[in-house]
């Protein structure tokens, strides 16, 4: 084995102070607090003997029949009254659509997956689209139509909009403005062409927070048209990545985290090199070999150094000194190459990549160009900026905004919310009530797209046709029927607009190819054909603007789980710890431990960040690996009206965006309390490698190199081979952090949020969490990510201690948990080196901000007082045996996939039957790479890790010298 | 000085002691027998319904399988109750205005369900499944008691975890061959295969059944 770094989860871990260290190391560390109380000899031995009354009443069950049973009045050839039934349908984020398939029980919508043949999707989601599930029931969804904040009914809109129309048709539509967010949808494309014809002077306004404005403006710039690049990165030997968003948020990220992942397991194939340049971590970033940190200024340089030396020949003057070597690695693997920007680097450096994957050949190999998937590409900025001076001009009468919401979201400086009142019609269609519906003369409930026909395109171009999931809950009202009202007062229903569309394209038996269009949730032959459009010349030349010289630069992000804000009453999404932070409920500032150290703030201090002349008082929190120029804030919180969850989250940042002014920071007074989960649920090893890695030149020297050492001998018994043997291998060379897998496993077996307050007493019920470490140098750490779940011991430390058998192991190698012989003793978890096990210390299931009726049927709710963990989704096991047992067969070595497996993206986790020869799993746990988390304490877990390899470039030394 | 005890008092400590003792008893008799009760238990009673159904009359009377109406337990968790439409199919050409089925006519004119009140029911940690217990052999009337004889409908069976371990613990006794699954008189003759072979057709053999995973979730 050879000598490890000490790897770290926190600062004050890493600084090891003893306050920490003491507190780490008891089982329940916020005990002490709660237990301020005094407690006297008569106190206690009072409430052990209510205890003691009370314990077991919670387990008793007279055996009472309780309620009815109703059965339907004709039976329906489609609904089974029991048992799940999946259909296909799209997530749709700032119009791409990846394709998901929902399982319905009893009639309704319970879980979200991936739907296979989906392009964007290839059986994986998301975090954001596994937590949609709970957006659909959420109670605090528009419940009505309003005027003025009155309720009004239907008729009354009706006849406002026969007004309008009357108006609309007299003046050509001058002064009819409409505002949506970015368009995929084929239907709405066409009605909007109906509606220009019908009303020529009308105009139609786009608009996203996260902007990707500049991303089009460089394909135009580069091509003179607009196109969209669609990456394969599963053929890409030498990836540079560009303060990229490939694996976080880049239209069909799901699919190219799989690509992606196809080439980081030197077990499975030979290696991608990744180099990553990038203010402040991003996903690719921390899977990449070399990930440079570049502040504006080095960006600048290093963009600057890649034109000369790859476009021109010349030898980079000016560039960080690793640039030479990315180059001659880069043009050694010419047409296996590609190079990457995100979108919030300028037009130009976009303009400037096309032109360097030009000459890099790799065009039709690693990556390929087709015409703009968007409806309508535009500038969004401009159009909101014109829509907005429209309005205080007084020119815009009408104005009908669409899913957006631009009084929360739109720049600070621009004035939405002020301009909005010069209009005399103002009508919003949103899902919730949130900002804009509050100032807008007619707010109007949407339907959930689980609620709505509708289509959409994935980032290559293949449609999906939205079936709805359920009947609306709240009378939403479909985008393309409010479309179609502003043309007529007989308003087609979406459906039939949908189906009006897709008309053409369905030749020959209609209705049959309407149906398996639906049924497999892609429409065929639809992803679009690559262009042959020409780089242009002036492309090559392109320089990026020089950035300003300030000593600390503002960048604003998408929060990965909330977007732009949107989500902010997904208590799923708020609650998930961010992949690097670990933070949940909030948003503070995330600044440089250079810049930490020299403000003198540590973390949760509150700082004062002014730009121009607004001021906003915010907790930092330092993250290892950022620009020590930088500072970084992210969208999505402090919104002002929204649902009970997303109350009193975070801080509103977008007042600070579009100004030119640079931005200033200032320690400020006092500190925030925030809710961190990244020194929760420590565990310890003597020899400090939770996650082990290394590198390929090591592997390829002795592939067993981060193997175990050999089993020891075992105290107790080891159990007898079983029927079925349960067990799972996570890939940490493919696990990216993206908590995909930690809302599958909420949203399977109904675990609840706690609420901020909780998760700082160190309470989350996560079975599944992520471990981020980190290792080395705090300014450039290597950060490492480790899924842990229960790891279902042979020899599990939990099951000897339980004083009332609560926990045992069964047949076929799982530790189970009986909810209800649990007394809550909770020394099973004080006794689990793993740190898995959670208890419910209130009824938090109770609690939910959801009706029942959202939950999983196929899993107990758990009570208050009982210790649960990982069930390996006993549920989905339990299913796949009946099935085995009534055909006679034993159960398939890939039958049984759990959630967790089933949504991430890169298959970084496999789970199977064992006593099967052709388990993948088993594959998997013999590579030579797998190895046992704390294998010294010898518990024989069923989960094994891959250890994680990189594929650094010799010439490149870790400081990139 | 008078005696402190009179005469009586041995007889009312003797009698005290065995009062106590007795109400020990009685009170331990009646903290294990009382939920044992068929009262408690809910066993043999007969539960009102919307219409009082005969199990007796269609099972023995006229022979319809299990099956007609519950057509789901060979292939689900649970075995379904007809939707009105089924009773329907003969109840439009037979007894067609008989008092008691007004209900079921009002339900399929007005488009409104019937209710059924629960007759067998689990607790929700529990996750029984009717089709393995089919397939593995297991006759309706293991559980459901003879419902063929059953003028109104009530739980036969306890029902209670103890119930379903007698049978996970030891299967064998409770096997029929599969084909008399549905038979509502089925007995053990001498031609039925033997327990024994009956556990080895239904690769029961080695099976833990009792493990807690089977049920619990």
């Amino acid at each position: 084995m050879p000598s490890v770094t000490r790897q770290w989860r926190s600062l004050a871990e890493l600084a090891r102070d003893p306050a920490f260290v003491a507190r780490a190391a008891r089982e329940f560390p916020t005990l002490a607090g709660s237990l301020n109380v005094p407690h006297d000899r008569r106190r206690v031995l009072k409430l052990m003997a209510a205890g003691l009354a009370l314990a077991g009443l919670g387990g008793c069950d007279d055996g009472a029949p309780s309620g009815v049973l109703i059965p339907p009045v004709r039976s329906s050839r489609e609904s089974v009254t029991r048992g799940s039934n999946l259909y296909a349908t799209a997530s749709v984020l700032c119009g791409y659509a990846a394709g998901v398939l929902v399982r319905h029980d009893a009639g309704r919508p319970i879980k979200v997956a991936g739907n296979p043949d989906h392009p964007a999707s290839l059986g994986a989601t998301d975090a954001i689209a596994q937590a949609e599930i709970l957006g659909f029931y959420d109670p605090d969804r528009a419940a009505g139509l309003m005027r003025d904040g009155e309720p009004q009914d239907w008729q009354s809109l009706l006849t406002a909009l026969a007004a309008q129309r009357a108006s609309w048709t007299k003046t050509g539509g001058a002064g009819l403005r409409v505002l949506t967010g970015s368009v995929t949808s084929p239907t709405m494309a066409r009605q909007f062409v109906a509606l220009q014809q019908l009303y020529p002077e009308m105009r139609w306004h786009q608009w996203e927070p996260v902007s990707r404005d500049a991303v089009r403006a460089g394909a135009q710039l580069a091509f003179g048209r607009s196109l969209e690049i669609v990456p394969k990165l599963d053929v890409a030997d030498v990836i540079l990545a560009l303060d990229s968003d490939l694996l976080d948020a880049a239209p069909g990220h799901v699919r190219l985290a799989h690509d992606f992942a196809t080439r980081r397991n030197p077990t499975r194939g030979p290696m991608s090199r990744v180099y990553a340049v990038e203010p402040t971590p991003t996903l690719i970033g921390l899977a990449a070999d070399h990930r440079f940190v570049a502040g504006p200024g080095d960006m600048h340089r290093t963009v600057v150094a890649l034109r000369d030396a790859l476009l021109h020949g010349a030898a980079p003057a000016d560039g960080p000194p690793w640039v030479g070597e990315v180059v001659a690695d880069l043009r050694a693997h010419r047409g296996r190459a590609f190079v990457h920007a995100g979108p919030q680097l300028p037009a130009e450096t976009h303009a400037l990549v096309h032109a360097l994957n030009d000459v890099l050949g790799g065009r039709g190999t690693t990556y390929s160009l087709i015409d703009a998937v968007e409806v309508a590409p535009t500038n969004q900025a401009q159009s909101l900026h014109d829509l907005v001076a429209d309005m205080q001009a007084g020119r815009v009468q009408s104005l009908v905004i669409i899913d957006s919401n631009p009084a929360f979201t739109a720049p600070g400086s621009l004035g939405f919310a002020d301009a909005l009142r010069r209009v005399p019609f103002s009508l919003a269609l949103t899902v919730e009530s949130n900002e804009t519906s509050q100032r807008t003369r007619w707010s109007l409930p949407q339907a959930h797209p689980y609620e709505a026909w509708s289509d959409a395109r994935a980032f290559d171009g293949t449609a999906t046709i939205l079936q709805p999931q359920a009947q609306p809950l709240y009378d939403g009202v479909a985008p393309h029927h409010l479309l179609a009202l502003l043309a007529a007062p007989q308003a087609a229903a979406a459906l039939d607009l949908v189906r009006q569309t897709w008309q053409p394209t369905f030749t020959g038996n209609a209705d049959r190819q309407w149906h398996d269009a639906l049924a497999g949730g892609i429409v065929p032959n639809t992803a679009a054909p690559p262009t042959d459009a020409k780089l242009l010349p002036a492309a090559g030349q392109a320089t990026p603007p020089p950035p300003a010289d300030n000593p600390v630069t503002l960048l604003f992000r998408p929060d990965p789980h909330l977007w732009d804000g949107r989500f902010a009453n997904n208590a799923w999404l708020q609650e998930l710890p961010r992949p690097l932070t670990k933070l949940t409920w909030d948003n503070p500032l995330l600044i440089s431990p250079q810049q930490a150290h020299a403000m003198d703030v540590r973390n949760g201090d509150r700082v004062e960040l002014r730009v121009g002349d607004t001021t906003l008082t915010v907790p930092a929190w330092i993250m290892p690996g950022q620009a020590s120029d930088c500072a970084v804030v992210s969208f999505g919180f402090g919104r002002t009206v929204v649902g009970t969850v997303g109350q009193h989250t975070g801080w509103n940042v977008y007042p600070l965006t579009g100004r030119s002014e640079p931005p200033a920071l200032r320690k400020g007074q006092g500190r925030e309390e925030l809710a961190c989960a990244e020194h929760h649920n420590p565990i310890f090893s003597h020899d400090e490698d939770f996650a082990r890695h290394g590198t390929l030149a090591a592997f390829t020297a002795d592939p067993h190199f981060l193997a175990d050492h050999k089993p020891t001998p075992a105290l107790y018994r080891t159990k007898p081979p079983g029927p079925a043997e349960w067990g799972m291998s996570i890939d940490q060379n493919a696990c990216i952090g993206c908590n995909a897998c930690v809302v599958a496993c909420m949203s399977e077996n109904n675990i609840p949020v706690v609420g901020k307050q909780a998760v700082i007493r160190e309470r989350e019920m996560h079975w599944l969490r992520i471990d981020r470490y980190y290792e080395g140098d705090i300014a450039d750490p290597t950060t490492l990510f480790q899924p842990v779940l229960c790891m279902h011991c042979e020899q599990a430390p939990c099951e000897i201690v339980c004083p009332v058998g609560a926990t045992v192991h069964d047949s076929e190698g799982l530790n189970v948990m009986v909810y209800n012989r649990c007394v809550g003793t909770r020394f099973c978890s004080n006794n689990c080196p793993y740190k898995v096990r959670r208890f419910n210390y209130y009824e938090f299931a109770a609690q939910e901000h959801r009706p029942a009726a959202a939950r999983n049927p196929d899993v107990t709710v758990r009570a208050r007082g009982v210790m649960e963990k990982c069930t390996f989704c006993l549920q989905r096991i339990a299913a796949a045996r009946i099935a085995a047992d009534m055909e006679n067969r034993p159960i398939g070595g890939n039958e049984v996939r759990t959630a967790c497996q089933n949504a991430c993206p890169t298959q970084a986790f496999t789970f199977g039957n064992m006593a099967q020869p052709d388990a993948e799993v088993l594959n998997r746990k013999r590579s030579p790479l797998t190895y046992a988390l704390l294998s010294d304490q010898n518990t024989q877990p069923r989960v094994t890790y891959e250890a994680k390899i990189t594929n650094p470039n010799k010439a490149i030394g870790r400081e990139g010298a | 000085m008078a005696a402190i005890f009179k005469p009586r008092a041995n007889l009312n400590a003797k009698l005290t002691l065995l009062a106590a003792a007795a109400l020990m008893l009685g009170g331990v008799g009646w903290w294990w027998g009382w939920p044992r009760t068929n009262y408690v238990r809910h066993t043999n009673w007969i539960v009102e319904q919307v219409v009082p159904f005969s199990h007796q009359h269609h099972v023995s009377g006229l022979g319809l399988d299990c099956r007609f109406c519950h057509t789901t337990v060979e292939t689900q968790s649970n075995a379904g109750l007809p939707p009105t439409y089924t009773c329907m199919t003969c109840h439009s050409q037979i007894w067609t205005n008989a008092k008691i089925l007004a209900p079921v006519r009002e339900s399929l004119a007005n488009d409104t369900p019937l209710v059924w009140h629960r007759i067998n029911d689990l607790p929700d940690y529990v996750y029984f499944n009717h089709a393995i217990h089919i397939a593995k052999g297991i006759g309706c009337a293991s559980c459901h008691g003879d419902v063929a004889h059953m003028p109104l409908m009530y739980k036969a069976k306890s029902l209670t975890m103890g119930f379903c371990l007698d049978c996970h613990s030891n299967p064998a006794p409770h096997l029929r061959p599969r084909d008399e699954v549905f038979n509502t008189g089925w007995h053990r003759t001498k031609d039925t295969p033997s327990p024994s072979a009956l556990m080895a057709q239904y690769h029961l053999l080695n099976r833990k059944l009792t493990d807690c995973s089977i049920c619990h979730r």
